[in-house]
C-alpha cells in the first residue's frame, strides 16, 4: 500500500540563467492525494514534466513506476492519466472520435464508466471538441485522463480559468480517484482552498526548491500560532511571500 | 510614443542585430576587397563570380530575413489555417488599416534600402553589368508586400498557405522574367512592380481584417459530414473501436494531415488542365507538356503539405507509444495520403483528356512509343515513371520529419534558410558552369569522385543514425536490422530496373548503382525517431 509510486533525487533543472528545479527530492506513496503548490513560475510544472517523461533530468533521477519515465514512455504513461492547463485535446475530434481514439492506447479502458462520466459532464458526443467551450473541454479532458482508472492521476493547474462549477467536477473526480483504493493523485494548483480541501500530502515549492514536503495536518500543527490554525494560504505566504526586510523567502521553512 | 513608433520599434529592438551584422559584414567585405584585390577587381555578375558571391548570398539571406520578419513569419505557424499575424497585436487599440499598412510600410522600406545599399555597394567596388536602381527596389518591396498579404491571409485548409504564397510569387516572378526578355525599360519594369504594393496591401488590410475578427474559413467541413446537429448524431453509427494502439495513431495523422495533399491536388490541377482546354492546345508538345506539369504537381505541392506532417503537440507526446511507433503511424499517413492524392490525379487525368478531346494526341503518341519500344517495355516505363513520380511525392512528405519533429524552432527556421539560400545560389551556379567549358571538364574527370563522395556521405549520414538509434534505444534493434534490410532490397531493386532500362555502355553500372543508393531515402526518415525523441525528453 505503501510503495512509492513515484521517486524523484536530487532532480536540478536549470532554463538558461534560472535554476527551474534545484535538488528536488521527493518521493510520491501508493494512494495519497499530493498537491503542488507555488507561485506561477515556482517550478510545479518542470516537476511534473519531468514526471510524464517530457524533461529529461540535466543531474538526479526521476522513477515513476520503478521506471524511467524517458527510457520507457510507453510504461509509464499508460499508467498515468494527465490533464495539462493547456488542455490541447484535438480540436477537430467530436467527443465520440476522442473517446474511441483513447480507448486504442490504454487496455484497462472502462467503457461503462466512460459513458457514465460523459453523461455525467454533460458532454455531447457529436460535439466537435474546438466547439466546446473551456470548461467543457477541460471535462473532456479529464473524461479520456480517468475512464482507464489510472495507477497515477496527475492534474497541471486543472482549475485554471474554469468557473466553479467545472472546479467542483474536477474536485470530484480527485475524490472518486481517492475512493479507488491504491490510486495516487498528483494535482497542482495555486487554489490553495482547492488543494486544502482534498490534499492529504503538500508540497510547497518556490523558485524550484521544495520548501515544505509534509502531510497537511502535520504543516498545519507546525504552523499553529496561538492556539490558531493558520489556512494554508496564509502559510503559504508566510514561507513564499516576498521577503521583508531582514528575512528571506523560505526562512520559516521547517 | 505613437503606435506607428512603438510597432517600428518593436521591430527594430528585435532584429537590430541582424542588420548591424549585414552592415559590418559588408563593410568588412569591401574594405578587404580593396586591400587584397585592390580597386580595380570588378565584381562579375554575367555570369557570376567568386567574388559575386560574397554579396549575393549574405543579401540573399538578408532579404528572406526580412521578409520573414516583416510577415511575422518567424514566430507564425505556417501550416495552420488561422492567420499568423501575431494575436496580440490584433488587439491593440489600432485601426485594421494601420495593423497592416504599418509592418508593410516598414517592411517595404527596408527591403527597399538593402537594395539601394547594395546597389551603390556594388557600383562603387565596380561591377560588369548596369546595375539598375530603382525596379529591384520595387520589386523587392512587391514581393514582400505579396508574402506579407499572403501570409496574414486565414485558409480553410491547414498548409495551404505556403503553397499558395509559393504559386503566387512564381506568377509575380514569372512576370519579371517575361518582362525582361523582352527587354523591357526600367521604369515599365517599375510601373510592373509598383502598383502590386498598394493591390497586396488592400489583401493584407483584408486578411488582417478577418483574422480580427476571428473568421477562420473551415473548408474540410464540406468534405465532411456535419456532425455537430441533433440530426446528424442521431444518424451517426457508432463508431468502431481502434484494433491498436498503432491504428488509431495512424487515424489520427490522416485525420490531421493526411487530407491535405489530396485536397490540394484536387484543387490545383484541375486548374493545370484548363491549359487542354484552350483552343490550339491540341498538339502533341502542349498536351505532353501539360501533362509533365501536371505529373509533378504532387511531388512539388507535397514539399507544402510536408509542413503540418512533421509537426507535434504535447498531446501527441503524451501518447503511450514510443517515439519510433509515433513516426511510424506519421509515415503510414503519409503513405495513403500519397496514394489518395495519385488516385485523384489518375482520375482527373484521363476525364480531362476525353472531355477535351485530347486523348486521341496522347493515345497515338503511346501507340507510336509502344512500336518502337515494346509492350513490355511500354508498361514497364509507365511502370517505373509512376513509382518513381509516387515515391518522390511520399518522399518529399516525410524527408523533413527530422527537422520539423525536433520542434526547436531554430533547427526548423536554418533548414528553411538554407533551402532558400540553396534555391537562390543554385541559379548563377548552374549557368557559372554552363558557362565555363574547363570546370565541366574538370567536374566531367572527377564525376566517379564526386558520386563516391555522396554515396559515402550518405552512408557515413546512415551509419551515424543507426548507431544512435542503437544506442538510444529509440528503435529496437531487430526493427533497425528489418529496416536495413528492407533499404537494401529497394537499392537492389531500384539498381535492376535502371540496368534494364538504361543499358548502355556509355552509362557506367557504378553510376546506376549509385543514383540507386541515393535515391531511396535512408537517413533523414531513419532521424525522424531520434528528433521526435529529442523533443519529446528535452
Amino acid at each position: 500500500m505503501n510503495d512509492p509510486v513515484i521517486e524523484i533525487a536530487q532532480l536540478s533543472r536549470r532554463f538558461g540563467a534560472k535554476d527551474a528545479l534545484a535538488q528536488v527530492t521527493l518521493t510520491f506513496r501508493r494512494g495519497g492525494v499530493y498537491g503542488l503548490v507555488g507561485a506561477n513560475g515556482a517550478g510545479k510544472t518542470t516537476l511534473i514534466r519531468h514526471i510524464l517523461g517530457l524533461l529529461k533530468a540535466e543531474s538526479g533521477s526521476v522513477r515513476v513506476f520503478g521506471l524511467d519515465p524517458v527510457a520507457d514512455p510507453v510504461g509509464v504513461l499508460s499508467r498515468i492519466g494527465y490533464l495539462s492547463e493547456e488542455n490541447d485535446l484535438p480540436g477537430w475530434m467530436r467527443v465520440d472520435e476522442l473517446m474511441r481514439y483513447s480507448r486504442a492506447f490504454y487496455p484497462q479502458w472502462d467503457d461503462v464508466y466512460a459513458e457514465k462520466l460523459r453523461g455525467r459532464f454533460g458532454l455531447d458526443a457529436a460535439a466537435r471538441v474546438r466547439t466546446l467551450s473551456k470548461g467543457q473541454r477541460a471535462r473532456a479532458g479529464l473524461l479520456v485522463a480517468l475512464a482507464y482508472r489510472p495507477e497515477l492521476l496527475v492534474l497541471d493547474e486543472p482549475s485554471s480559468g474554469l468557473d466553479a462549477i467545472v472546479r467542483k467536477d474536477i474536485l470530484g473526480a480527485v475524490i472518486r480517484t481517492i475512493a479507488d483504493e491504491g490510486r495516487t493523485v498528483l494535482f497542482s494548483s495555486h487554489l490553495l482552498d482547492e488543494v486544502e480541501q482534498v490534499a492529504d500530502h503538500v508540497i510547497l515549492i518556490s523558485d524550484g526548491r521544495i520548501l515544505i514536503s509534509a502531510p497537511l495536518e502535520e504543516i498545519k500543527r507546525h504552523h499553529r500560532v496561538g492556539g490558531r490554525t493558520p489556512s494554508l494560504e496564509e502559510i503559504f505566504v508566510s514561507l513564499a511571500g516576498p521577503a521583508e526586510e531582514g528575512g528571506e523567502p523560505g526562512a520559516k521553512a521547517g | 510614443m505613437t503606435a506607428a513608433r512603438a510597432i517600428a520599434w518593436e521591430f527594430h529592438r528585435r532584429h537590430r542585430v541582424a542588420s548591424v551584422a549585414l552592415g559590418a559584414y559588408l563593410g568588412v567585405f569591401a574594405l578587404m576587397k580593396w586591400l587584397i584585390l585592390g580597386p580595380g577587381a570588378m565584381i562579375r555578375l554575367d555570369p557570376p563570380n567568386g567574388l559575386a558571391g560574397f554579396i549575393i548570398a549574405p543579401v540573399s539571406i538578408t532579404y528572406f530575413y526580412l521578409v520573414a520578419v516583416f510577415s511575422y513569419g518567424l514566430s507564425g505557424d505556417l501550416a495552420a489555417r488561422e492567420s499568423i499575424f501575431p494575436r496580440r497585436i490584433l488587439a491593440l487599440p489600432v485601426s485594421t488599416r494601420a495593423l497592416a499598412g504599418l509592418p508593410m510600410l516598414y517592411g517595404v522600406l527596408a527591403c527597399a534600402t538593402l537594395w539601394l545599399l547594395t546597389a551603390a555597394l556594388v557600383r562603387m567596388m565596380g561591377v560588369d553589368v548596369y546595375v539598375p536602381w530603382v525596379w529591384p527596389a520595387c520589386l523587392a518591396a512587391a514581393y514582400l508586400a505579396w508574402t506579407q498579404a499572403l501570409m496574414w491571409m486565414p485558409y480553410g485548409f491547414p498548409g495551404v498557405r505556403v503553397a499558395v504564397a509559393a504559386l503566387w510569387l512564381a506568377v509575380v516572378d514569372a512576370l519579371v522574367l517575361v518582362s525582361l526578355n523582352y527587354r523591357a525599360s526600367e521604369w515599365t519594369m517599375v510601373a510592373i512592380c509598383a502598383p502590386q504594393i498598394p493591390i497586396a496591401y488592400l489583401v493584407a488590410r483584408y486578411g488582417v481584417a478577418r483574422a480580427r475578427r476571428g473568421e477562420t474559413p473551415d473548408w474540410e467541413r464540406g468534405t465532411r459530414r456535419s456532425a455537430d446537429g441533433p440530426k446528424a448524431a442521431a444518424g451517426r453509427r457508432s463508431p468502431r473501436v481502434f484494433a491498436s494502439a498503432s491504428r488509431a495513431q495512424t487515424w489520427f495523422e490522416w485525420k490531421r494531415h493526411g487530407r491535405i495533399l489530396p485536397a490540394m491536388v484536387a484543387l490545383v490541377v484541375p486548374v493545370e488542365l484548363v491549359l487542354l482546354f484552350v483552343p490550339g492546345n491540341d498538339t502533341a508538345p502542349v498536351v505532353f507538356l501539360t501533362l509533365g506539369v501536371v505529373l509533378i504537381t504532387p511531388p512539388f505541392l507535397a514539399l507544402f503539405a510536408a509542413a503540418g506532417v512533421s509537426t507535434s503537440t504535447t498531446y501527441l507526446m503524451t501518447r503511450p507509444m514510443t517515439s519510433a511507433s509515433l513516426v511510424a503511424a506519421k509515415i503510414r499517413a503519409s503513405l495513403a495520403s500519397t496514394l489518395v492524392a495519385w488516385v485523384v490525379l489518375l482520375a482527373l487525368v484521363p476525364a480531362a483528356l476525353a472531355v477535351s478531346g485530347t486523348l486521341p494526341v496522347f493515345v497515338e503518341r503511346v501507340i507510336a512509343f509502344d512500336g518502337a519500344v515494346g509492350h513490355a517495355r511500354t508498361i514497364a516505363v509507365a511502370a517505373f515513371g509512376f513509382a518513381v513520380l509516387f515515391a518522390a511525392t511520399w518522399k518529399r512528405l516525410v524527408q523533413s520529419l527530422c527537422i520539423g519533429l525536433t520542434g526547436r524552432d531554430w533547427v526548423v527556421k536554418s533548414a528553411v534558410l538554407l533551402a532558400l539560400v540553396f534555391l537562390v545560389a543554385i541559379g548563377p551556379l548552374l549557368d557559372w558552369l554552363r558557362a565555363d567549358i574547363r570546370i565541366q571538364s574538370v567536374i566531367w574527370h572527377a564525376l566517379p569522385l564526386v558520386i563516391a563522395a555522396v554515396v559515402l556521405m550518405k552512408a557515413i549520414a546512415g551509419a551515424w543514425v543507426a548507431a544512435r538509434l542503437a544506442r538510444s534505444g529509440v528503435i529496437a534493434d531487430r526493427a533497425l536490422m528489418t529496416g536495413a534490410a528492407g533499404w537494401l532490397a529497394t537499392v537492389l531493386a531500384l539498381y535492376g530496373a535502371l540496368v534494364w532500362f538504361a543499358d548502355a555502355p556509355s552509362i557506367p553500372r557504378y553510376f546506376l548503382a549509385s543514383i540507386a543508393i541515393v535515391s531511396v531515402p535512408l537517413a533523414r526518415v531513419s532521424a525522424a525517431p531520434l528528433a521526435l525523441a529529442w523533443s519529446r525528453h528535452r
